[in-house]
């Protein structure tokens, strides 16, 4: 993803070819605190948001905001532990009484529904609805449909209306059993399943978009006093403490007002002067009140780093970069000290793929400290062994600040070591598509990556040979490396319960991604964690997926 | 933008001091022997304003010719070279360009450096230098564009009139309907991602003269329609009809009779033409659809540093202030030159 669950649509595409994917982006997810300190119960308090949500409604929602929103009013049968850093990466039972069994072959999930359950407005909850919620979202064209009807027999046969049901979701609305058989292992499904999209809405709920009167749900809080683009209301379901989910606790504020509002200055001037509670952990915070509010705020401002990767895609299919010590060159050349500044320190210096928090992210680095200079020499010597200086190169990048100063920076570095570089910056919407479509010929530029669940795979859709295509392609270096291919072969089927144990495989696979400088990799991003005098600041998290986790929210 | 017209609809009417020069009741008549030219230039001289104004734009010129020259020996560095990491000694002690969380340093009033550094530590003097030769060359270009066709369109509009006329001021009408700003940013928005490509006429979208073309071409219309009125005026002549009756085509008659009484028209136009290209690159750039990286331009300089205006104010006043003295001083002059070739002409290009 690049920025707040954007782009799953596209995406989409890629899936069918290949494994998940998603494409959302984002903006993120979490890693300092873990498990939040105890706060105070009772209160409101008024949370901005610097964009408004896709939408409310759980079947269509596929941004950071939306999902802030739907994780806490639309539980899934699985969900992730409200806490920061990698902890709050962790699937755990959300309406299921557990984990679900999955059978030796990877193909059928096995769930078992809690007993007891009921909507916000008091109807039953039933086994059978998870197929009428799926089935839903796939009607409605949720974003990351494709993550259903690319894995889950007879989804795809629903969305082309060759079926009325979901065959290959089978539930007992007595027992609470719910059966989910697979066309392929995925071993990310679990993650699948812990989508607010899969958050259970009642059968019957109209196949329409819903946002501004969003359909009753199961989880601590409900949506109401909807004003489109305006603001939403949190409130407390008084429903959810009696079911006493061991790991999704209520929440401890009584009211949660949500404004929108895109002016990120004044965003942030009303945080520092308290006029409101919480900045917007997906916004970029001013440059302008960036000093005023490390020097006046401390106390209430951290960067918490989420598990991103930004890099500079190199195609390989192109000369210079066709060239491995070309590719090389550029890595010893970056100067990662110099791409955080740019960020205004919101940049944690990285050099392997996969970021930290990320089973198998390696810890060390080929092409020296990421924290240290760069080496230029070195750079400069193998640049002279390719034969490729003085090759022309066009470094795409977006408009917005930082990633301009990024391309600016880079294509200075890449003049250095003897290119003839020249940056090529265009509109921020239509970036993506332009770099991903084959017949642009993008020799380089600025690329970026957020999960969308905390799964390796996640991140290597980017280089997966299967998943390059004409349009829409995220694998922007064109990297079709067999070797790459076998090991995803046999780690992607891994289920995500079962990650740990072959993450000295991804950590191997890393490795080798990053000797092959298929990427040159510069860091994760960091967000503020940015509130008013009145929250309980240490009692609060940044959610590694979500960004807002409102459940921990409390006042002091 | 719109020219200010005398009386007459949008044509501007304006007396022609080559030939026939109409004084006004206020004015001294000219001493005999002295033609106009000489005149004007004489009434130029005495408004020292307008020299001053003159002269400070061609300081500001000549300073941006040089930027090569100060890169090399003064600032030691170039106008896109990143000094992201790198420090510099300021009154003895070591700063650094950039600072952790992404501040640059301010001016330090030395050859490194000496109006501070930008986001990517580069020298802010410097790409004021070289922005100042992209705009000025954008300028110049697309005021000479702007002049050759709206010459060619109102003199031939003006004086073969009917169906010709009515075409050209047609297609002028549609160029002027669309306000300046929003037609140049569609335009430059456009042409930037890919350029121009005509066959044997190609231009890479990063180029200067895709700016330069697009604001020569905006303002075509706010010339040609003037000069379409002078040469409608001029063609009712006596030294007009003169030629005809010695049987001068109309091609002859336009290139030896009309154009050099339009001159001094023309040369009015010019500052005033040159002071608008410099206002509307400058915001064509900020904007994003004018200088394309990693060309440096004022309005680019002061996009880039609004996220800052709070913590480092250099990086847009700067800029600004260059832009103001510029667009000041040549508008300033141009005034003179109005006012010393007709004073009683009200040539204005208002946006």
């Amino acid at each position: 993803m690049q920025k707040g669950f954007r782009g799953l649509g596209a995406v989409g595409v890629v899936l069918a070819v290949a494994l998940g994917i998603s494409a959302c982006g984002g903006s993120s997810s979490s890693s300092s605190s873990g498990s939040p300190a105890q706060g105070r119960n009772g209160g409101e308090a008024t949370v901005l948001m610097g964009t408004a949500p896709d939408f409310l409604d759980p079947g269509l929602a596929y941004t950071t905001q939306g999902a802030a929103a739907d994780w806490i009013t639309y539980t899934p049968l699985l969900t992730y532990r409200h806490a920061g850093g990698k902890q709050g990466g962790e699937i755990i039972p959300g309406l299921a009484t557990a984990l679900p069994s999955i059978s030796k072959d990877g193909k059928t999930y096995t769930f078992q529904l809690r007993k007891g359950l009921t909507y916000s407005n008091g109807q039953p909850v039933k086994a059978g609805d998870l197929e009428y919620t799926i089935r839903r979202s796939i009607k409605v064209n949720w974003g990351g449909k494709s993550f259903f009807t690319n894995y889950i027999v007879g989804a795809a046969a629903v969305d082309s209306g060759k079926a009325q049901k979901i065959s290959g979701i089978t539930a007992d609305d007595a027992t609470g059993k719910i059966t989910i058989k697979l066309i392929k292992a995925y071993g990310a499904f679990t993650n699948v399943i812990a989508f607010p999209a899969a958050g259970l809405v009642p059968t019957g709920t109209k196949f329409t978009n819903l946002s501004n009167s969003p359909p009753p749900g199961v989880g601590p809080y409900m949506i109401t006093a909807v004003q489109p683009n305006r603001t939403f209301t949190m409130v407390k379901n008084p429903k959810w403490a009696s079911f006493a989910i061991p790991d999704v606790p209520e929440g401890h504020l009584q009211k949660i007002t949500i404004t929108i509002n895109s002016n990120t200055q004044a965003e942030a001037q009303q945080v520092l002067n308290n006029q409101a509670d919480v900045f917007d952990p997906g916004d970029t915070l001013p440059p302008a009140l960036l000093g005023q509010i490390r020097s006046t705020a401390q106390n209430r401002f951290a960067p918490v780093t989420i598990p991103s990767t930004f890099y500079f895609f190199m195609n390989t299919r192109l000369k210079p970069f066709n060239n491995v010590k070309v590719r090389q060159a550029v890595n010893y050349a970056l100067d990662k000290r110099a791409m955080a500044r740019l960020a205004s320190g919101f940049l944690k210096p990285e050099c392997n793929f996969l970021p930290e928090g990320i089973v198998g992210h390696p810890t060390s680095c080929p092409y020296g400290d990421p924290n240290g200079a760069p080496d230029i020499n070195k750079a400069k010597q193998l640049v002279q062994q390719s034969g490729l200086a003085g090759t022309p190169i066009t470094v795409w990048g977006e408009m917005r600040s930082p990633r301009k100063e990024y391309v600016d920076y880079y294509t200075d570095v890449l003049n250095k070591l003897g290119f003839k570089a020249t940056p090529k910056i265009i509109s921020d919407s239509t970036y993506f598509p332009t770099i991903g479509n084959e017949k642009t010929k993008a020799q380089t530029g600025f690329a970026d990556w957020i999960q969308d669940f905390p799964n390796p795979s996640d991140f290597y859709l980017l280089l997966d040979g299967t998943a390059i295509q004409a349009t829409n392609n995220q694998n922007f270096s064109y990297v079709n490396d067999p070797k790459i291919q076998t090991e995803l072969a046999k780690l992607n089927p891994v289920p995500t319960s079962q990650l740990n144990s072959v993450a000295s495989q991804w950590q191997k696979l890393d490795e080798y991604t990053t000797s092959q400088a298929y990427e040159a990799v510069y860091g994760s991003e960091q967000v503020p964690k940015f509130q008013s005098n009145r929250m309980n600041f240490a009692a609060s998290t940044i959610h590694p997926l979500y960004l807002d986790d409102w459940l921990n929210l409390s006042l002091k | 933008m719109a020219i200010d017209p005398t009386a007459s609809g949008n044509e501007l009417s304006l007396e022609l001091p080559g030939a026939i020069p109409r004084s006004g009741p206020s004015e001294e008549p000219p001493p005999a022997g002295i033609g106009p030219y000489r005149l004007a230039l004489r009434r130029l001289r005495r408004n020292r304003a307008a020299l001053a104004f003159g002269a400070l734009f061609l300081v500001i010129a000549l300073m941006c010719l040089a930027a090569p020259w100060y890169a090399k020996h003064v600032a030691h560095t170039g106008p896109n070279v990143n000094h992201i990491t790198d420090t510099v000694k300021v009154g003895g002690k070591t700063e650094n360009v950039v600072s952790i969380d992404g501040n640059p340093i301010g001016p330090t009033w030395q050859g490194k450096f000496f109006l501070g550094a930008d986001a990517n530590g580069r020298d802010i003097a410097v790409r004021l230098l070289y922005g100042g030769r992209n705009s000025l060359e954008i300028g110049l270009i697309a005021t000479l564009i702007t002049m050759i066709l709206a010459t060619v369109i109102g003199t031939l509009a003006g004086y073969l009139r009917g169906p010709v006329d009515g075409v050209l001021s047609r297609v002028l009408d549609l160029i002027w309907a669309y306000p300046v700003v929003l037609l140049a940013v569609a335009l430059g928005t456009s042409l930037a991602l890919g350029g121009i490509d005509l066959g044997l006429f190609q231009l890479k979208g990063n180029s200067l003269l895709v700016p330069a073309l697009i604001i020569g071409v905006v303002y075509i219309p706010y010339a040609a329609k003037p000069i379409r009125g002078q040469v409608l005026s001029l063609r009712e002549k006596e030294f007009i009809d003169a030629a005809r009756a010695q049987g001068a085509s109309a091609l002859r008659i336009m290139t030896t009779e009309v154009l050099p009484n339009l001159a001094s028209t023309l040369i009015v136009f010019v500052p005033l033409i040159i002071a608008n290209a410099i206002l509307l690159e400058a915001g064509l750039s900020y904007l994003g659809a004018g200088v394309q990286d990693p060309n440096p331009s004022w309005g680019t300089m002061i996009s880039n540093g609004i996220p800052r205006i709070s913590t480092a104010l250099h990086l847009t006043l700067v800029p600004g202030i260059m832009l103001v003295l510029a667009v000041l001083g040549i508008n300033v002059f141009g005034d003179g030159v109005r006012d010393a070739l007709d004073p009683r002409a009200e040539v204005r290009i208002e946006h």
